[in-house]
């Protein structure tokens, strides 16, 4: 939870940062002009591709370029530029001077889009440089001013904007300050429409409920609002995280796997913080669900190191053995804290006593109570009931297909029975099936068809009178070849 | 926030026993909500039922928090349910989303509860919620109170609260514009007819609430709600007034007579007091006037004011005097008549109702407006004479195409050259071609009331027998007669019902039902239906259906139960076109009906004979002609995707054109999909749906879905998108859109093509003839300038697009042809000179270019170096510059590039060429180098009568010094204007009328017996040439 769950993409270097920010404005015009979104979510894409060759310079002398002079937004911001601007005094020799700035300015539009992007990017610059609380301001200026504007050109930008209004936050650890204005601006998006920031936002207050581990406010939220279908893929993966670790918490494993492995899944790959985080929780809860993972889960590249005390932990569920997982518990305790997820170890105790059972259940076809209890090293006063009870619920969880003869007092283990006699393997080949279509027609839905193009390939009138002539033509030709064969 | 973690604790306290403490928590979670609101919805039902305990003394606050509750729920109906429960405690001025978002939904509620409430009428009227009412109430005095009064009329004409509607426009500090305001959104988003009326209603008693009333408006709305007796009164309280009060009524008078409602204008005629009755009364006037005339010449000025020495003699000046102080004259009027009143036969009073009802019966508008396309007329001889030439001689429809093509370029000029230049070329024309040559003679000469009858003359049916020509140039020429007199035909309709009886040929029969329909086009008479009737019941194919139609046009907009009786006999007759003319007929009956026509047209559309459906879809765009109705549009393609006839499909989607000809701009997008349909007749639909709804507009969206249309695998798909591509370029300039030129060329390489199929040449033909329509004058305007729609244009496009199953049908088409032209008149109705400017190149609403000849191809070439003559030629180019500035600059110009081109375009050749040749060329290569040089003029000036397109209506400016000036300013500048005269003490200056005059009657009738096959013999002199400049 601690890293940040952000994706970006990496970037080569580009040959002039101002220029490039000069085609991120003509993109936002364009896309305003156009009333096109598209535009604007490239604006958002390129910015990322500069953002690591920022400094004071270069965004002082682009907001010059961007802003009208004398307006609110300069301002507003040049102070925070300026700031840093201080403080790197010495290394910007070689930037560009703003000379050249001069004669470009006269085609400055004022439009709001250009000038929350400004507040967007001193933003974004602003938390790079890690003047937390500078941004902070900044970014709740720029929500403010958000708030005095409707216009849905605006939503992409807006998204952004929220975001990091957020992600500030959160460096400096006052999320709970902006819990109301969220639901504001998120009531506001959802009369308006505005399904990006709608996603955005209800992502934003589910990670800002999941920072206090507020899990029964976020469900309560999540359940209540109403949900449209997703726009953007990143902040659908997101809310597929936040969505499993409620469910987890909430006991509802299957579905919190399910959740959690589709957010692993559809993550973009360079978000590997944000992978990881899904292995982990993904990790528990198939745990907790009695699955034993493949060795392969943990050695993916670059999760490696990361998901080591999972390993270790898997191991030891794996084997049934109590004592080892105490262990691996209690030496990488500290790790599961901060992944805020100690209390679902605590849970995986009976897991583990399940995998005992299942081991039993395998090798006995029946057995005492006693006995189990016994194996299964349970130090309780009453082991014989306890051994009981959890055998019963491991019975109704589908954990172990065994029946008790409570009478008797013993385990009865059926049969393994073929599978393959069943619908079983019918059932998940359809299942395969039906994911596969799916994402076949998503993908088709998300193709983007441009007006007019298949016009092109019908012929013209001149080629089609030509094609009806050679085929008049050679309707007469064999017309005469039929006559001249009588 | 941070000092609440949680509601629980307040939910939990709402379970306890003591109000008090529910209260409490009521009052904090009203607070806490904006944040808390997913807990407390899990407890949303302790609220409810706190609010529907009656014991409990806050229920309002209950109310309150569970309506914010379900507003962020996203459940807007039960949240207004609870804020309406909340009286008092929702605060309607509070400036947050909650409470905007209610006030939002709250309307809607109650603008879609009172439209159901008015819809249903009678039954089941389920009771408005009062305090909805009063929300919605207060939110429209709020309204009004910010000074937001468009938005109160726009709402109060939603819910349909005439009372705030009234409320809304007294307040408003400019009611006039209020009122107009209200006219327009009446006419655009009232979707239902009565309603409307009503507000009309409400509206005309606004306008006469002013001081000065605005009785051009007046008019408009009394003409809507057909009350002609209050129009007649008006107009008679003008003319009793001073002089520019007449002049009010001469305009009102022409503005009611551009809608063209004919029944209308009758009655109104009617209504107004007999010229004679009149002169009389104020015969006595005048006699008590002349007492009076001593004490009135001390007042002078006013004297001089109210009669102008424009008055033809000075005599008039007397009684004008008298009728000023009218009260004293009433008082007189008990004395008797005496017999030197009598005399005076001529007052002024009696003059200009006579003017007046000249003005409503058609006779003067139709005769200037004849005038105007007479002199100005500038069709090309020289586009026929190519079509003419490559037409191929056997082909009969290209022939008759081009006959018709002539008749639309001539349209209303009287300019019938051609036909009298090819007298041997048109007798090839026989049996119905025959016809329809003699019809076009009705075009021509449309409105030539006066001579019609013996211009035709020659081939009418004689009294006598059949003995005369054949009947199908008889049939023609009484069609002819309809034409000429279209929608004014109150001379001759007696005529033509004789015609109509005396014969039992069922061609006469056909071209005289089809006259009798558009002479007596609206006015119900109950005698010609009858004999028309009967002309149906002889169950001739033939004759039936130009007697569907024709009945259909008697009852145009009637609604009236004989549409049942032409329904029931459709179904009995076998013949199809007697069964498509009574289709369209009915569909001419339920003419602007709207709901009214909604349950003929149900059963014809579900009738099982595809003909009678094909009726349906005519009559869905005839009900609901210009009002962009979404039920009707939605019923219209649901049809033409769905239907299993082509015809009726084609039909659906032609009907949309009508429907949406008051919003052109929408077409294109609506059809788009359409004219890539499969289906060819689809795409012809769409084609023509698009010309009729964007004539004239030269909108680019309409012209890039009709260019690939024009090259379609399908020869009638070809035809139709030519034809809706004149429409919509019609009195385009290649200024204003340079598709125009491709356009013209495409057309010639069309006509010229051998290969090309017949179908769509004649398309090309004649979409040459509507390009250049009425002489290049005239614009297609189903909508008349104050944004009503034109009977009679709306009708003629109606049965103009039938042609595709009847080519006579063509010539309907020029029945929605308007003239373009400005008009100013004075006092007397007649055209006094006057300037006026147009603000803008002269080129962007020009004429177009005229056709240059193809140059005499192997001599003219010349090098441009054999200039011996230069000087003399940069002489006479200067002095051609000068002549440009003076005004006619555009067409010369024109001229002198083309010119150019060719003298550019030929290399060295004989040198040997005559002198004159040399000249010519030399000067015209002057005039292309000086024309590069010569910046084109900002504005132009355009002397009365003139010709405005209606795209140039904006640019028109009158000069500050100008004599004259319109009595209306915020009038569009264009049709009839009345002009007022500022200097009248200065003789009067008129402009030199032109009429066209035709000996008629003896010569004709003696060149009809002597020529076999007898054209166009009237002694009508072609128009003198243009003048120019001789050049040696």
């Amino acid at each position: 939870m601690g890293q940040e769950v952000d994706m970006k993409p990496a970037d080569p270097a580009p040959p002039s940062v101002l220029s490039q920010m000069k085609v991120v404005i003509t993109s936002i015009e364009k896309g305003v002009s156009n009333k096109e979104m598209r535009l604007m979510a490239r604006a958002n894409r390129q910015m990322l591709v500069v953002r690591r060759q920022l400094n004071a310079s270069v965004v002082n002398a682009f907001l010059k370029h961007a802003l009208p002079a004398g307006s609110d937004a300069l301002a507003r911001l040049s102070p925070f530029v300026a700031g840093i601007a201080k403080n790197e005094k010495d290394m910007d020799v070689d930037t560009p001077p703003i000379s050249g700035q001069s004669h470009v300015s006269q085609k400055q539009s004022g439009l709001p889009e250009v000038e929350i992007f400004c507040y967007l990017l001193v933003t974004i610059f602003l938390i790079d440089q890690k003047q937390l609380e500078e941004s902070k301001t900044c970014s709740s200026a720029a929500v403010k001013r958000l708030q005095q504007l409707n216009r849905r050109t605006l939503d992409v930008l807006a998204a952004r904007v929220y975001y990091y209004y957020s992600y500030s936050h959160e460096l400096t650890n006052s999320l709970a300050d902006i819990r109301g204005t969220l639901l504001a601006l998120h009531q506001t998006a959802t009369l308006r429409h505005d399904e990006l920031g709608q996603e955005t936002l209800l992502n934003l207050l589910l990670r800002n409920y999941l920072h206090y581990n507020l899990y029964d406010h976020a469900e309560k939220l999540r359940s209540k609002t109403q949900r449209s279908d997703s726009h953007s893929n990143q902040q659908l993966c997101r809310y597929l995280y936040y969505l499993g670790k409620i469910r987890t918490i909430q006991l509802e494993y299957t579905d919190a796997k399910e959740c959690l492995l589709q957010a692993a899944r559809k993550a973009p790959t360079s978000a590997r913080g944000f992978k990881i985080q899904c292995t982990k929780w993904a990790v528990i809860v198939r745990l907790l669900l009695g699955e034993i993972l493949e060795r392969t889960t943990f050695m993916q590249p670059g999760m490696r190191k990361a998901l080591r005390p999972y390993f270790d932990l898997t191991n030891a569920v794996r084997i049934g053995d109590l004592e080892l997982f105490r262990q691996v518990a209690e030496k990488y305790s500290s790790v599961f804290t901060a992944d805020k997820c100690h209390n679902l170890i605590v849970r995986l105790r009976h897991n583990v006593i399940r995998t005992g059972l299942r081991n039993i259940s395998i090798a006995y076809s029946r057995i005492s109570l006693a006995d189990v209890a016994t194996k299964l090293h349970l130090d309780s006063a009453t082991p014989v009931d306890d051994a009981e009870s959890i055998v019963t619920k491991a019975i109704r969880d589908g954990g172990i297909d065994a029946s008790v003869d409570h009478s008797n007092g013993w385990m009865q283990s059926k049969e393994t029975s073929d599978i393959y006699s069943t619908q079983e393997p019918q059932q998940a080949f359809h299942s395969r099936i039906a994911f596969c279509l799916n994402t076949h027609n998503e993908a088709v839905k998300a193709l983007r068809f441009p007006p007019d193009a298949h016009k092109k390939q019908l012929e013209s009138s001149e080629k089609r009178r030509e094609r009806q002539q050679q085929e008049q033509e050679l309707a007469k030709h064999i017309a005469e070849e039929d006559d001249d064969e009588f | 926030m941070a000092v609440v973690a949680s509601a629980s604790g307040l939910l939990a306290m709402l379970q306890e026993q003591h109000p008090t403490l529910k209260l409490h928590a009521l009052r904090n979670l009203n607070v806490l909500v904006d944040n808390f609101w997913p807990e407390i919805s899990t407890n949303i039902s302790a609220i409810e039922s706190l609010y529907e305990d009656e014991t409990f003394h806050e229920r309002q606050m209950a109310a309150l928090v569970a309506s914010k509750v379900f507003y962020y729920l996203g459940e807007l109906n039960d949240s207004l349910t609870y804020a309406l429960g909340a009286g008092s405690l929702f605060d309607v001025t509070e400036d947050t989303e909650y409470v905007q978002t209610l006030v939002a939904k709250c309307v809607n509620e109650y603008i879609s509860l009172s439209v159901k409430l008015a819809e249903s009428n009678d039954s089941e009227t389920t009771e408005m919620d009062p305090r909805l009412v009063a929300i919605v109430e207060r939110m429209l005095d709020k309204c009004m109170q910010e000074g937001k009064f468009q938005q109160a009329v726009g709402i109060s004409l939603e819910c349909r609260r005439l009372d705030k509607l009234e409320e809304a426009i007294n307040r408003s500090e400019n009611a006039a514009s209020m009122l107009s305001y209200c006219l327009r959104l009446s006419q655009t988003f009232v979707s239902r007819r009565e309603f409307r009326h009503e507000v009309l209603r409400l509206l005309v008693k606004g306008y006469q609430n002013f001081p000065q009333p605005d009785y051009l408006s007046i008019c408009q709305c009394l003409m809507f709600l057909d009350e002609p007796g209050k129009v007649a009164d008006i107009l008679d309280k003008l003319l009793k007034g001073d002089k520019n009060e007449a002049l009010l009524a001469y305009q009102v008078a022409f503005d009611l007579f551009e809608n063209e409602y004919q029944k209308f204008l009758l009655n109104v005629r009617d209504l107004l007091p007999e010229p004679s009755s009149a002169a009389s009364t104020t015969g006595i006037l005048a006699t008590n006037g002349r007492l009076n005339q001593g004490s009135r010449n001390e007042n002078g000025i006013s004297a001089l004011t109210d009669a102008g020495p424009t008055a033809m003699d000075s005599d008039l000046t007397e009684p004008l005097l008298a009728r000023h102080d009218e009260e004293v004259a009433t008082d007189a009027a008990a004395a008797a008549a005496s017999p030197a009143a009598q005399a005076e036969s001529r007052t002024p009073y009696a003059e200009r109702l006579a003017k007046l009802k000249g003005i409503l019966s058609g006779e003067t508008p139709i005769s200037l407006t004849l005038q105007f396309l007479y002199s100005h007329n500038r069709s090309d001889l020289l586009i026929l004479k190519t079509i003419k030439q490559s037409v191929e001689m056997r082909n009969s429809v290209c022939h008759s195409a081009t006959i018709y093509s002539n008749a639309l370029m001539h349209a209303g000029t009287t300019v019938d050259t051609f036909l009298r230049e090819n007298l041997d070329w048109l007798k090839r024309a026989t049996n119905w071609a025959k016809f329809s040559a003699t019809a076009g003679l009705g075009v021509i000469h449309r409105g030539h009331h006066q001579q019609g009858r013996s211009l035709m003359a020659p081939y009418l049916p004689q009294n006598g027998g059949t003995g005369g020509g054949s009947p199908y140039s008889e049939g023609g020429a009484l069609y002819a007669l309809g034409l000429i007199h279209a929608n004014h035909g109150e001379g001759i309709k007696q005529f033509l019902l004789e015609s109509l009886r005396n014969t039992s040929n069922e061609v006469i029969q056909h071209g005289a039902c089809l006259g009798l329909g558009l002479a007596a086009l609206g006015t119900a008479d109950e005698e010609i239906y009858e004999d028309v009737k009967n002309v149906l019941y002889t169950d001739s194919a033939v004759a039936g259906e130009a007697a569907g139609i024709a009945m259909g046009l008697l009852m145009v907009g009637t609604a009236s139960e004989k549409a049942a009786e032409m329904l029931a006999y459709a179904h009995d007759t076998q013949h199809e076109k007697i069964i498509r003319g009574l289709a369209l007929g009915i569909a001419l009956v339920v003419y602007g009906r709207e709901e009214e026509a909604d349950t003929l047209i149900e059963q014809m559309t579900r009738d099982q004979d595809p003909i009678l459906r094909y009726g349906g879809m005519y009559a869905l765009a005839m009900a609901y002609r210009g009002t962009a109705n979404n039920s009707a549009i939605r019923r219209l393609l649901h049809f033409a995707v769905s239907d299993v006839s082509d015809d009726v499909r084609r039909t659906a989607v032609l009907a949309l054109g009508f429907v949406l000809c008051s919003e052109p701009e929408q077409t294109p997008r609506i059809v788009s999909l359409l004219s890539e349909s499969y289906n060819a007749h689809v795409r012809y639909g769409a084609a023509m749906a698009v010309g009729i709804s964007c004539a004239g507009s030269g909108s680019s969206e309409a012209i890039s879905l009709l260019e690939p249309l024009t090259s379609d695998a399908v020869d009638f798909v070809r035809q139709g998108a030519l034809i809706a591509m004149a429409m919509v370029l019609l009195q385009t300039t290649e200024a204003r859109e340079p598709r125009v030129a491709s356009f013209r060329r495409l057309l010639e390489k069309i006509i010229n093509d051998k290969h090309e199929e017949t179908m769509s040449k004649m398309g090309a033909i004649l979409a040459q003839g509507i390009l250049d329509a009425g002489g290049r004058n005239v614009a297609i305007m189903l909508q008349s300038r104050t944004g009503h729609d034109r009977v009679t244009a709306v009708v003629g496009m109606a049965v103009f697009s039938q042609f595709w199953y009847w080519y006579p049908l063509i010539y309907f088409i020029s029945l929605s042809f308007a003239p373009t032209a400005f008009i100013g008149l004075n006092e007397e109705l007649r055209m006094p000179k006057f300037d006026f400017i147009s603000d803008t190149k002269p080129s962007l609403f020009g004429y177009p270019p005229s056709v240059v000849p193809p140059a005499a191809t192997s001599a003219v070439k010349l090098p441009t170096a054999v200039l011996s003559t230069s000087n003399r030629a940069k002489v006479r180019g200067a002095k051609k510059e000068s002549e440009n500035k003076s005004g006619k600059a555009p067409v010369q110009e024109g001229g002198a590039t083309a010119s150019s081109t060719n003298a550019e375009g030929s290399g060295d050749g004989d040198k040997e060429s005559t002198s004159t040749m040399k000249d010519k060329n030399a000067m015209d290569i002057e005039g292309g180098v000086e024309k590069k040089a010569v910046v084109e003029p900002s504005s132009e000036v355009l002397s009365n009568p003139a010709r405005v397109v209606p795209a140039q209506e904006k640019y028109i400016k009158f000069k500050e010094d100008s004599r004259y000036a319109p009595l209306k300013l915020k009038r569009a500048p264009s049709g009839f204007v009345m002009l007022r005269d500022m200097t009248p003490s200065e003789p009067v200056e008129l402009v030199s009328t032109d009429t066209p005059v035709s000996a008629g009657g003896a010569s004709a009738a003696a060149a009809a017996t002597a020529a076999a096959a007898p054209m166009a013999v009237d002694d009508n002199e072609p128009p003198p040439p243009e003048p120019f400049e001789y050049v040696p």
